[in-house]
């Protein structure tokens, strides 16, 4: 403040705005004030961190940026997104890039789609003495310690279903004490189940046949005829799926549709 | 009624004739069988190291479900669940210390339903006030013989069944207190009580090789080639139990026990389920017979119905 002291009146006001929507984050335990409303990735790249590992697709789906935290007063270690979590004052932060959790390497297309695979490729599944930290510690609510039992009880399809929305970041075998690899363990079933398990789409195999068929090859060659003001023309007038559609919803034109 | 039961992870890929004829067993006495919802695994073994208090946080938290969704008893018929359930319960009744330390762990539990991602918080603390049952007991001291007997829709003719009772249904005694582990009569009354003759044989206590079938199977395949032998001599038909570890040991075993012992002919083993839910009507096709590896099924073959007490 002593510093601003001195510059004009006007300066002054500008700086304290800026200094109001400051707050103070500890980034491995090294203060910063940052601008209120980033989220920890930003606030980490405003304070000079130059992000290399750790950071992806920053929209919230790659996982790459797991991050814990935890406030002054509290025990409680809380998880995020670093790029999805906006950054709140006093907040101890330290990122978890990478974790390295066991993998098991397969081929999935001779892998048998049993329970029992699970406990084959991550025999420490059994370790799990159901603490529940796993489920804790999930930025995505996924209900972690529940698939872990679903695996152990060898239900392929329970695990893949309630697994489903994870980003592998990590942070559950991070805080595991059984050393699991849960998130490992949530993929293998996953796979497991879309390759051999879920019932097979009976529009995709049509659509492939036609394709194969060569249903929309007369169509294509028009298209490739046209010029780009013709082709701009039949884009616009595209008529799209309503995003809330139901199931039944079909395209006015009905030629392309398979049978 | 409705009435919790866990069944325990192996009940759900390995010992699924144990399940399916507990349920349907059970239906035919009038009980409906119901699973606490996001029940886990209860660790198998009781941690008994007394500082080591975290493998009771699995089995608590499924006691604590059952009590808040108003379940009074939980029964179980796994032998390692049922240890680990009603040890872990009588320790938080009586250790002042462990009931402080599981709970302060456990009200920090979050459950998220996988489905709509709807979090719960706030977990009341759990006292033991769930009872834990083993189905045995549970016939035993709440459906009764009388009932029993009167929902008999097939006579067993008396089959001679030697009961096994293994390492973990009675003992420590001060913890299961359900029966004498010396002298006990839950599963001879019970195998009375459908029709079967109890076979007495020396070695019903004794241990089946449990978890040696890992890492030193022919310790095991001589121990239960010596609880067989022994139920074989005194002229029993078949071998039952209530535990899946005991089961596959004295089951799969088999053909390893006479390579070894050639005065060993083969003798069938069957959840105490099974005898239940034949005793009772249901049907050979889903009693789990398929899961054997010393074949059952001529012991569930149908004879004219005989009107039994009615």
């Amino acid at each position: 403040m002593s510093k601003t002291a001195s510059k004009p009146k006007k300066a002054v006001a500008k700086a304290k705005d800026a200094e109001a929507s400051l707050v103070p984050i500890f980034v491995m335990g090294k203060r910063y004030e940052v601008p209120a409303s980033l989220t920890i990735q930003k606030a980490l790249e405003y304070a000079g961190y130059q992000l290399v590992r750790g950071c992806g697709c920053r929209g919230g789906i790659c996982g790459a940026c797991g991050t814990v935290y935890r406030f002054p007063g509290s025990y409680r270690i809380e998880v995020g997104l670093a790029c999805q979590t906006v950054v709140q004052p006093e907040m101890y932060i330290a990122q978890l890039p990478f974790f390295p959790g066991n993998k098991a390497v397969y081929d999935i297309e001779t892998l048998p789609a049993v329970g029992g695979t699970i406990a084959a490729l991550y025999p420490e599944v059994f370790k799990c003495v159901g603490c529940g930290t796993c489920t804790r510690s999930c930025p995505m609510d996924i209900d972690v310690m529940g698939y872990i039992s679903k695996a152990i009880q060898g239900d392929l399809t329970a695990v893949a279903q309630s697994s489903f929305d994870c980003v592998m970041c990590g942070l559950c075998a991070a805080r595991c004490p059984a050393e699991e690899v849960q998130y490992n363990i949530g993929i293998l079933a996953r796979r497991l189940y879309a390759r051999h398990l879920a019932p097979k789409a009976k529009h995709l195999a049509e659509a492939v046949k036609n394709v194969e068929g060569k249903k929309f090859d007369k169509a294509l060659q028009e298209l490739k005829k046209k010029d780009l003001e013709a082709l701009k023309k039949i884009y616009k007038s595209l008529e799209i799926e309503p995003d809330m559609a139901d199931e039944s919803w079909t395209p006015t034109d009905k030629s392309f549709l398979g049978e | 009624m409705k009435l919790h039961y866990y069944p325990g992870c192996t009940l759900k890929e390995k010992a699924v004739a144990l399940d399916i004829s507990t349920r349907e067993a059970m239906k035919r006495l009038d009980v409906e069988l119901v699973e606490p919802e996001g029940w886990t695994c209860c660790g198998a073994e009781y941690p008994l190291t007394e500082e080591k208090i975290v493998g009771l946080a699995a089995p608590i938290r499924v006691l604590r479900q059952v009590r808040d969704e108003g379940g009074e008893v939980l029964v179980t018929t796994c032998s390692f669940c049922f240890a680990v359930l009603k040890r872990a319960n009588k320790a938080l009744r009586d250790d002042p210390l462990k009931r402080k330390r599981i709970n302060a762990f456990l009200r920090d539990d979050i459950q998220i339903d996988p489905l709509t991602k709807a979090r719960t918080t706030d977990f009341e603390d759990y006292n033991g006030e769930v009872q834990v049952l083993h189905l045995l007991e549970y016939l035993r001291d709440r459906v009764g013989t009388p009932k029993i007997k009167s929902r008999l829709k097939r006579d067993l003719k008396g089959l001679a069944v030697a009961p096994y009772y293994g390492c973990r249904l009675l003992r420590p005694q001060e913890e299961m207190a359900f029966d004498e582990p010396d002298a006990p009569r839950v599963f001879e009354d019970f195998l009375e009580a459908v029709g079967c003759s109890a076979v007495d044989y020396a070695f019903k206590q004794e241990c089946c090789g449990s978890y040696l079938s890992v890492s030193l199977p022919d310790a095991a395949t001589e121990a239960s080639y010596r609880v067989l032998r022994a139920a074989q001599m005194e002229g029993a038909r078949a071998v039952t139990v209530t535990c899946p570890l005991c089961f596959y040991n004295m089951d799969s075993r088999q053909a390893a026990i006479k390579e070894k012992f050639l005065d060993f002919s083969g003798l069938p083993v069957l959840y105490f389920t099974q005898i239940l839910a034949w005793a009772l009507g249901v049907d050979r096709e889903v009693l789990g017979l398929g899961e054997h590896a010393v074949p059952a099924d001529s012991l569930f073959e149908e004879v004219p119905t005989t009107e039994v007490r009615t």
